[in-house]
C-alpha cells in the first residue's frame, strides 16, 4: 500500500542532514520504496510504497525508524526522535464522573484502551495539523476527528472517538456479530453483517461500532458533541479482514488492523492522544483510563546460523550483522556459530532465520552484493517435445507467409462442458474455450472488414473437460484463409503431416472446412506431436537417372485424380514417383518417374510398364491417354 | 527481286549475307527483337533469297536448301548469343521493379519475446517448461505460503473456476483432498512447487505460460504471459540471483541499461526483491513513463523455506531463488515500441500484427 508522508512531519521524528532526494534514493534501495517526491520545501511529500508485511512502517514514525537504520550506511547522520515506545505513560487517578460500563472479548480484542473527556469544544484543527493531514491526502474534519487521523498516520495505530451521550446506558459490549445484524457506518452506508464480525453494542443492544473498520453513524462525534470517548484498540486481524472484504468496506484502519498491529504500541499512542484532546480540543479527563490487556505480548527470539548468513549474503563483518539489526530495534547476541536475535514487539513479520537474513542483507545493501552466475553444473533436463514442436511450427508458418494471432482463452458461450469462471470480468469472457474456433473466427471476420487477403493462424491451448479434475490443456492449431483456398489448405496440411512424419490422414487429426468467405484448417496439434515420427531414414541416392515421362489423360464428369495416382504408384516396382502436374479443361497430366536402382532402363522395359499403367487406368477409371 | 540466279550464285549470296548479318548483329545496339525482325523477318534479305530457291532447277533445290538452313541457324545462334548478353533495354528489363520476395508472415510479439527469452536462459542451463494455466488454489497460493484469506492474496485479482468436484463433502475425491478449488493462475509461480514435485535436483527452470488477472486498462489485460525462473541447489546466494538477472538484462536489453534490486515482500520468497530497469526513454533522468528514471520490471527473491517444504525439499540442505515477470511488460520496456496501450497486443488486428 502507498502512503504519503510530508517531509516536515517526518523530520519531527528524524534528525538528519540528508536532503529529501537523498532520503528517497537511500530508502528505495534498502527499505520502503519511495516512488515519487512531490512538491518542495515545506510542502515536500514522499509517496511511499510499503509492503503488506510491514504495518509497523506504515506511519511517519515507522519511516523515521527505517531511515535511522538506512541513512548512516550512505554516510548521513540520522537520529530517531520522539520514539513513542520510549514513553512509559502513567495516568493520574481521576474520579469517575462520567462512568462507562465495558465488556470485551480478548480473543477478538487483545487490548482495549479508552477514556472519557468532558468539556470538549469541537471546531477546526490548528493550521499545522490541517497542513500535515492535507499533505498526507487525508481530509480534515474537526479538531477531535483530526486527532484520530493524526495518530493513525503518525504512529500507524488507528484511533476512534465516540459521542459519550449517544451511547445508550453508557454501556459498550464488544462481541462477535450475529448473521443479519444491521449497522450504519458513519459514511451513511447501511450494512447487513455476515456474522462473526467484531462489533460493539450499547445497553439496548443497538450496534454502535463496526470495530476496526468504521464507527457507527449513531455514535459519531459531531459539531455539538461535548463529551467524547477516546478509544484505541487492537483486534483479531483475520476477523477484521473477513468483515472488511465481505462488506467491501476498505478503510485505512481496516488495512492496518488486518495486518496485525502491535499491542505494545496502543498505550503510548493513547497517551499522546489524551494530551492532544486536552491541548487541541479543550477536553478534561472525566474518569480513569481503562486499559484491558489480559495477555501481554511475548517477546520472540530467532536464532540464525552464521554460515547461512554468509551463504546468502557472502563474506560480511560481524558489525554488518549487529549494526543494522540494532538500529532497527532488534537485540543481538553474537555466538560462535550463530546469532541470537530478540525481535521487537512491532516486528511480527520476523519469525524465522531467513527473515533476519533479509533485515541484515537489505540494510547491508543488495546493491553492494557482487553478482555471480551459479558455478554448479547445469541440470540434465531434456527438451519438452511439445514446446520444441510448437516453436518449430510457428516459425515455419511465419516463413510460409502466415501471421500469428493470439486471442484470449476465455469465451462468451459454453459449447459443451467448458470450465466456467465464477467471477468473470465481462460477459465476453466467461468460459475457458474448448476450441480455438470460438475465439479465432470472430477475430477473422473482424479483420475481413479491412482486408481481402488473409492468412492467419493460432497455435494455443484449449481446455478439455476432465472428470473431477483440472482440464486437459492441449495445443490445437487453427489456420484460416480468406476465400476458398481448399488446395492451399490441403497442401499446408500435407506439408505438416510430412514434417511430423505422419501419413496424411486428416480425419484422424482435424478438419478442413470451406465456407462462403473463409477456409479453415483445424488440427489436434498435441496429438500430432505425440504420434510424430520425424526421424528420417537414409536411402541411397540412385546411381542411374530416372526416366521421366508425362502422361495426359482425357477424363470425364466428376473424375477424381487421387485414387488414380494411388493406383499408379503401386502398380509396378519400377514406378519410382508419381506427381500431379496439371489440370486443364478435361485433361489431367501426371508425371511418372521410372527408376531401376541397378541399371539404365531400356525403352523396351519402360514401354511395358507404361502399357500396364494405361491398361490399369482404362479398366479402373475409364480414362484414356490424350490424343496427340 | 532476284531473277534468273544460278545455284552457285545463290549459295555465294547466302554466305555473303551470313557474314554481313552476323557482323551487323554483333555491332548493333538495337533491341534484339528489332534485329531479329530485320535479319530473319519476311521482309529480310534472307527471306528474299529463300524465295529465290523456288526459281532453281528442281534437282538443285534440296542442296541449296541445306545451305539456306545452315545460314539461318548460324544467324539464329548469333542472335541468341546476343540475347544472353546483358541488355540495357527498358522494354525488356527494369531493375527498379520490386523484386520477387519470399512469403512474409509474422509471429505475435509475445511469441517473439518468448523465443528470445527462452534462448537467453537456455544458454545458462535454464530449460523451458510449462505448467498448468488452470490450477489448484494449492499450487497458485497455499503451497506458496499464502493460506486462504491471507491479505497477500489481494495482490492478485484472481479468477476462480467453478468447482468440478461434487458439492457433497462426503463425496470429495480423496486424491484431491487439498485440491478442491480451481483458479486461473494469476502468476507462473504455481510452477514452483510443481517443478519441485518432479523430484529432480538441482532445478533450473523457466516456466512460461499464460496468466490471468481480473483487470483491464491501458497497462493490463485479463490474459497475459509470465516467465518464471526457479533455481534450487545447495548454497544458493543472493549473488547468484543477481548474476542470473544481470546475464538476462545484458542479453535482452543490451548494454547501457542498468538494473537495480530493491527490498520488497512476497509471501513465497525471503528475502524478496523488486527488480527495476533504468528507463530507456529518459536514460534515467525521470519522465512520464517511469518512476524517477526506473521502471519496475517484477519480483524476485530467495525461495521461502515453507515453499521448499511444500515441494518436499529440505530447506536446511537446499535453498534457491525465483523470479517471475510479465512477458508483455518486459518486452515493451525493451523496445521502446512506443506502444501506449497493452490491449493492442490482443486486438488481433492484422494491421497491427504485421508491423512486427
Amino acid at each position: 500500500m502507498n502512503i504519503l508522508i510530508p517531509d516536515m512531519w517526518l523530520r519531527e521524528f528524524l534528525k538528519t542532514d540528508a536532503k529529501p532526494s537523498d532520503i528517497a534514493r537511500c530508502l528505495s534501495l534498502c527499505g520502503p520504496s519511495i516512488e515519487r517526491v512531490h512538491g518542495k520545501g515545506n510542502t515536500t511529500v514522499y509517496d511511499i510504497e510499503i509492503t503488506g508485511n510491514r504495518p509497523d512502517a506504515m506511519s511517519v514514525s515507522g519511516i523515521a525508524r527505517e531511515s535511522v537504520a538506512i541513512l548512516p550506511r550512505f554516510g548521513f547522520k540520522a537520529q530517531f526522535i520522539n520514539d513513542p515506545y520510549i514513553l512509559k505513560p502513567i495516568f493520574p487517578n481521576i474520579p469517575d464522573t462520567l462512568p462507562l460500563f465495558l465488556k470485551t472479548d480478548p480473543t477478538l480484542n487483545p487490548r482495549w484502551t479508552s477514556v472519557v473527556f468532558d468539556g470538549v469544544k469541537v471546531g477546526p484543527s490548528d493550521k499545522k495539523i490541517q497542513k500535515y493531514l492535507e499533505l498526507s491526502g487525508l481530509r480534515t474534519i474537526s479538531n477531535v476527528v483530526d486527532i484520530t487521523n493524526y495518530l493513525m498516520h503518525a504512529y500507524g495505530q488507528p484511533a476512534h472517538v465516540f459521542d459519550y451521550d449517544k451511547i445508550s446506558g453508557h454501556t459498550m459490549t464488544l462481541r462477535a456479530s450475529k448473521k443479519g445484524e444491521i449497522l450504519t457506518t458513519l459514511d451513511g452506508k447501511k450494512h447487513t453483517l455476515p456474522g462473526g464480525d467484531i462489533v460493539i453494542e450499547d445497553k439496548t443492544g443497538t450496534l454502535i461500532d463496526l470495530c476496526g473498520i468504521m464507527g457507527g453513524e449513531n455514535s459519531s462525534v459531531t459539531n455539538n458533541s461535548k463529551r467524547v470517548i477516546l478509544f484505541l484498540q487492537t483486534y483479531n486481524p483475520v476477523s477484521i479482514r473477513r468483515t472488511s472484504m465481505a462488506l467491501a468496506q476498505r478503510t485505512e484502519a481496516a488495512t492496518l488492523f488486518e495486518k496485525g498491529l502491535d499491542t505494545e504500541l496502543v498505550l503510548p499512542v493513547f497517551s499522546i492522544g489524551m494530551r492532544m484532546m486536552g491541548s487541541a480540543a479543550g477536553g478534561r479527563v472525566a474518569g480513569p483510563v481503562t486499559d484491558i490487556y489480559p495477555e501481554r505480548k511475548k517477546t520472540r527470539t530467532v536464532v540464525v546460523s552464521k554460515n547461512k548468513i554468509l551463504a546468502y549474503i557472502g563474506p560480511i563483518k560481524d558489525t554488518d550483522i549487529t549494526t543494522p539489526l540494532e538500529s532497527l530495534g532488534f537485540t543481538v547476541r553474537m555466538r560462535e556459530e550463530r546469532v541470537e536475535v530478540r525481535v521487537p514487539s512491532w516486528r511480527d513479520d520476523v519469525a524465522i532465520d531467513v527473515d533476519i537474513i533479509e533485515e541484515i542483507a537489505r540494510i547491508y545493501g543488495y546493491h553492494t552484493i557482487q553478482s555471480a552466475l551459479p558455478a554448479s553444473a547445469p541440470p540434465n533436463t531434456p527438451i519438452d517435445p511439445m514446446l520444441m514442436w510448437e516453436e518449430n511450427i510457428k516459425i515455419r508458418l511465419r516463413d510460409w507467409g502466415y501471421t500469428e494471432l493470439l486471442t484470449y482463452s476465455m469465451i462468451a458461450q459454453n459449447e459443451g462442458s467448458a470450465y466456467k469462471i465464477l467471477n468473470p470480468l465481462s460477459s465476453d469472457w466467461v468460459y475457458m474455450r474448448t476450441s480455438l474456433k470460438q475465439s479465432v473466427l470472430p477475430v477473422v471476420h473482424e479483420n475481413l472488414k479491412n482486408t481481402k487477403d488473409l492468412k492467419v493462424f493460432e497455435l494455443s491451448h484449449v481446455y478439455v473437460h476432465k472428470h473431477n479434475d483440472l482440464p486437459k490443456e492441449t495445443l490445437h492449431l487453427i489456420v484460416v484463409w480468406s476465400g476458398n483456398r481448399f488446395l492451399e489448405a490441403k497442401g499446408l496440411a500435407e506439408a505438416l503431416f510430412d514434417l511430423f512424419g505422419i501419413k496424411y490422414n486428416l480425419p484422424d487429426f482435424g478438419t478442413l472446412e470451406v465456407s462462403s468467405d473463409i477456409t479453415v484448417l483445424y488440427l489436434d496439434f498435441a496429438k500430432m506431436v505425440e504420434l510424430a515420427q520425424p526421424r528420417k531414414a537414409y536411402t541411397p541416392i540412385p546411381k542411374y537417372p530416372p526416366a521421366i515421362e508425362d502422361l495426359s489423360f482425357e477424363v470425364t464428369g466428376d473424375f477424381r485424380i487421387g485414387p488414380l495416382m494411388d493406383t499408379v504408384k503401386t502398380l509396378h516396382p519400377l514406378i519410382y514417383r508419381v506427381t500431379f502436374l496439371d489440370a486443364y479443361q478435361n485433361f489431367r497430366t501426371i508425371r511418372i518417374e521410372y527408376l531401376d536402382t541397378t541399371k539404365n532402363l531400356s525403352d523396351d522395359v519402360i514401354r511395358k510398364v507404361r502399357q500396364k499403367i494405361l491398361d490399369a487406368v482404362r479398366e479402373k477409371f475409364s480414362v484414356t491417354l490424350k490424343n496427340v | 527481286m532476284i531473277e534468273n540466279v544460278s545455284s552457285a550464285n545463290l549459295i555465294s549470296l547466302l554466305i555473303e549475307y551470313e557474314q554481313i548479318t552476323r557482323e551487323e548483329i554483333r555491332t548493333s545496339t538495337e533491341p534484339s527483337e528489332m534485329i531479329k525482325l530485320k535479319v530473319l523477318g519476311s521482309k529480310s534479305k534472307l527471306s528474299e533469297l529463300t524465295r529465290a530457291l523456288s526459281k532453281l532447277p528442281k534437282e538443285d533445290r534440296s542442296r541449296v536448301g541445306l545451305v539456306v538452313n545452315q545460314v539461318k541457324t548460324s544467324i539464329e545462334s548469333e542472335l541468341s548469343k546476343k540475347n544472353t548478353e546483358p541488355v540495357q533495354s527498358r522494354n525488356t528489363f527494369d531493375p527498379t521493379m520490386p523484386g520477387i520476395r519470399p512469403p512474409v508472415g509474422h509471429l505475435h510479439i509475445v511469441s517473439q519475446a518468448i523465443m528470445e527469452i527462452t534462448r537467453i536462459f537456455e544458454r545458462i542451463g535454464f530449460i523451458r517448461v510449462r505448467h498448468p494455466e488452470v490450477d489448484w488454489d494449492w499450487y497458485a497460493f497455499e503451497s506458496l505460503n499464502m493460506p486462504l484469506h491471507h491479505p497477500a492474496r489481494d495482490e492478485w485479482e484472481t479468477f476462480f473456476i467453478k468447482s468440478q468436484v461434487p458439492n457433497s463433502k462426503s463425496q470429495k475425491n480423496t486424491k484431491h483432498a487439498k485440491f478442491d478449488k480451481m483458479v486461473l493462475t494469476p502468476h507462473t509461480s504455481n510452477g514452483q512447487v510443481r517443478e519441485m514435485e518432479k523430484r529432480k535436483l538441482p532445478i533450473r527452470m523457466i516456466n512460461i505460460a499464460k496468466c490471468y488477472r481480473r483487470q483491464i486498462d491501458v497497462s493490463h489485460t485479463p490474459m497475459f504471459h509470465q516467465f518464471e525462473g526457479l533455481y534450487v541447489d545447495k548454497n544458493v546466494s543472493i549473488a547468484h540471483l543477481k548474476g542470473v538477472m544481470d546475464f538476462f538484462f545484458t542479453h535482452f536489453y543490451g548494454p547501457g541499461r542498468i538494473s537495480r534490486i530493491r527490498p520488497f515482500h512476497f509471501q513465497f520468497t525471503e528475502p524478496s526483491f523488486e527488480i527495476d530497469v533504468s528507463c530507456g526513454a529518459c536514460a534515467g533522468g525521470g519522465c512520464r513513463l517511469c518512476k524517477d528514471g526506473w521502471l519496475e520490471l517484477g519480483g524476485a527473491g530467495m525461495v521461502h523455506p515453507n515453499v521448499l517444504k511444500a515441494g518436499g525439499i529440505d530447506p536446511e540442505i537446499y535453498s534457491g531463488f525465483a523470479f517471475g515477470w510479465g512477458i508483455e511488460r518486459t518486452y515493451m520496456m525493451k523496445s521502446g515500441t512506443s506502444l501506449d496501450d497493452v490491449r493492442l497486443l490482443y486486438s488481433n488486428d492484422v494491421r497491427f500484427l504485421e508491423q512486427f
